[in-house]
């Protein structure tokens, strides 16, 4: 229904009751008409007037910044006649170390509200009658409302609004933490990148063996999640015919489909790994996956290589301290080894290692692999040690007791031993602090809840621009977690 | 009788003459100020058209000037850039 923005005063010119005492009606009906005539053409020009300081308005502000636009392409001008003599960029470093160009995109806001109303419809608002004056009573309320919010309130649907976008951050912020937690569970046992980069190898290493016996890598995931570090992922690689291969199924835990080719090399699957397996089903098997690489390799090579993956890979399901990504990024690369097949997976697993999560260098593993057992034990004293305090995680004292073992990790674990203990950390401050975390977390429920408070109160409007923001953030939040789920479900 | 004729004609003429003259009166007015009000329309329409059209004009003006000055930051973005580094 269209609004009337200006009305003209006098809506009929005629229409006025006539005296009864005048003898020329005809007259007084034509003075009546005259005069309500000029009435009119005084509301008329008094809307014209209106109309034009609108425009006026504009247009003023339109100048502003045609002229500001004026100033700036002067400006430019110059610059461009001073740059052109001058040498051009080469640098790679330029285009690293420059800030990258991001247009600034105004968002109007705030643009039906009472005050941007325009002068004509505000008058008609205040020709309407108001509300009751229900305010009067809001100072008998115990809440502490304004009583006349009950009656009517034009800001109640911003402020529903508002409320459900805070419980969607709050909401989306809690998964991600719950999700960063269980990923840093399973990031010992598994490598999220190398996924990637490994299934495509894997199918070209299942085919290498030939079409015949590539089972579809449903039938392994469905085997695999099913069973917690059971050993039916096995039965699918059985068909390739390595000797080898079959003793590394039984350890293979439910790891997904990740290391369909990688399954020679699987690691003596942790109990403990079982249950976090079976939630993203990929844990150690990145491990095995390292592995992989010396799948195609020779035999003899795959015989030295099992028994120091093996224990290698014990120490990875031990702590849970998250492993930084690069370690993961570590996994991936061996696939593609073919000639190094040993020094691969030692890189790899160590790597692998949450505790020691450091991505060893290659080189220093390769000198670390060729002395296998021997060397490792002594390096994998000190390592273990360190490692198990940092992380009072989910699978704690068993899998420090099982790190020592693997003396694998051993040389790169010192180095990478003070790298997740800053990680591992504030797990473990979480953990043995219960009492002093609750009596903070009180303590912060009611500071927080004020300073929450306070901040709205300050914000008031503003938190318009903020929501917009967190909508952004929340898209932003949801694709990288869908993003990170689908890449789960797809290397799973 | 004829002359009763003619003063009624004359009665009739002078009764008519007044009223008619009221009347004509009458319409003439009528006639102005339906002029008038007309006239007061037509300020009326071209007002609102006058209103219209120019707010559209600004319009196509601000966004030419926000791809304008879009343009202008990218621009100083890139020479900018090009100056720091030298």
């Amino acid at each position: 229904m269209p609004l009337v923005t200006r009305n003209i005063e006098p809506r009929h010119v005629c229409r006025q009751t006539i005296p009864s005492n005048i003898r020329s009606e005809l007259e007084c009906v034509t003075n009546i008409s005259l005069a309500n005539i000029i009435r009119q053409l005084g509301s008329l020009s008094k809307y014209a007037e209106d109309v034009f300081g609108e425009l006026f308005v504009q247009a003023g502000a339109f100048a502003l910044r045609v002229n500001t636009l004026g100033e700036r392409v002067d400006r430019l001008q110059v610059k461009v006649t001073q740059l052109d003599p001058k040498e051009e960029e080469v640098s790679l470093q330029a285009i690293t170390t420059r800030k990258a160009f991001r247009s600034s995109v105004t968002q109007d806001q705030q643009l039906f509200t009472r005050p941007s109303l325009p002068l004509p419809v505000q008058d008609t608002y205040t020709t309407c009658d108001p509300p009751p004056p229900l305010n009067q009573l809001s100072q008998y309320r115990e809440d502490g409302k304004e009583a006349l919010k009950f009656y009517t309130d034009p800001s109640y649907f911003f402020d529903l609004w508002k409320e459900k976008m805070l419980q969607d951050t709050k909401d989306i912020m809690k998964e991600k933490r719950k999700h960063r937690r269980e990923k840093k569970d399973h990031l010992n046992q598994r490598t999220l990148n190398p996924r990637k980069i490994k299934t495509r190898k894997e199918e070209w290493e299942r085919r290498k063996m030939g079409e015949e016996f590539v089972v579809p890598k449903n039938e392994m995931m469905n085997s695999s999640e099913g069973l917690n570090g059971s050993i039916g992922s096995g039965e699918g690689f059985t068909s390739e015919g390595l000797e080898q291969s079959t003793g590394s199924y039984a350890y293979d835990p439910s790891s997904p489909l990740s290391m369909p080719g990688s399954d020679d090399f699987l690691p003596p699957p942790p109990p403990d790994m079982a249950y976090n397996d079976g939630q993203y089903g990929a844990p150690t098997q990145k491990r095995v996956s390292v592995l992989s690489p010396s799948h195609p390799p020779p035999a003899p090579p795959m015989a030295s290589s099992p028994p120091n993956s093996r224990p290698n890979l014990a120490p990875p399901p031990a702590p849970p301290p998250p492993p930084p990504p690069s370690g993961f990024g570590v996994p991936p690369p061996p696939p593609g080894f073919d000639a190094p097949p040993s020094p691969p997976p030692l890189s790899s697993s160590p790597s692998a290692y949450p505790s020691p999560p450091a991505p060893p260098p290659p080189p220093t593993m390769s000198t670390v692999s060729p002395p296998p057992p021997p060397p490792m034990p002594p390096g994998a004293g000190p390592p273990p040690p360190p490692p198990p305090p940092p992380p009072p995680g989910p699978p704690p004292p068993a899998f420090n007791n099982s790190a020592p073992p693997p003396p694998s990790g051993g040389g790169s674990a010192p180095s990478s031993a003070p790298k997740p203990q800053p990680a591992p950390e504030p797990e473990g401050d979480a953990r043995s602090d219960l009492l002093q975390a609750i009596r903070q977390g009180f303590n912060l429920r009611k500071v927080e809840a004020q300073r929450e408070q306070e901040k709205r109160d300050h914000f008031g409007n503003d938190v318009a621009a903020i929501l917009s923001r967190r909508i952004a953030v929340e898209c932003s939040d949801s694709e990288d977690d869908s993003s990170e789920f689908d890449d789960d479900e797809w290397s799973d | 009788m004829n002359a009763e004729l003619s003063c009624d004609s004359s009665n009739m003429a002078g009764q008519e003459d007044p009223v008619q003259r009221e009347i004509h009166q009458d319409w003439a007015n009528r006639e102005y100020i339906e002029v008038i009000t007309s006239s007061i329309k037509k300020i009326a329409d071209f007002l609102n058209s006058f209103d219209m059209s120019c707010r559209s004009r600004l319009a196509t003006l601000n966004e030419k000037l926000t791809a304008l000055e879009r343009r202008i930051e990218y621009i100083e973005a890139r020479v900018t850039k090009g100056e720091t580094l030298t």
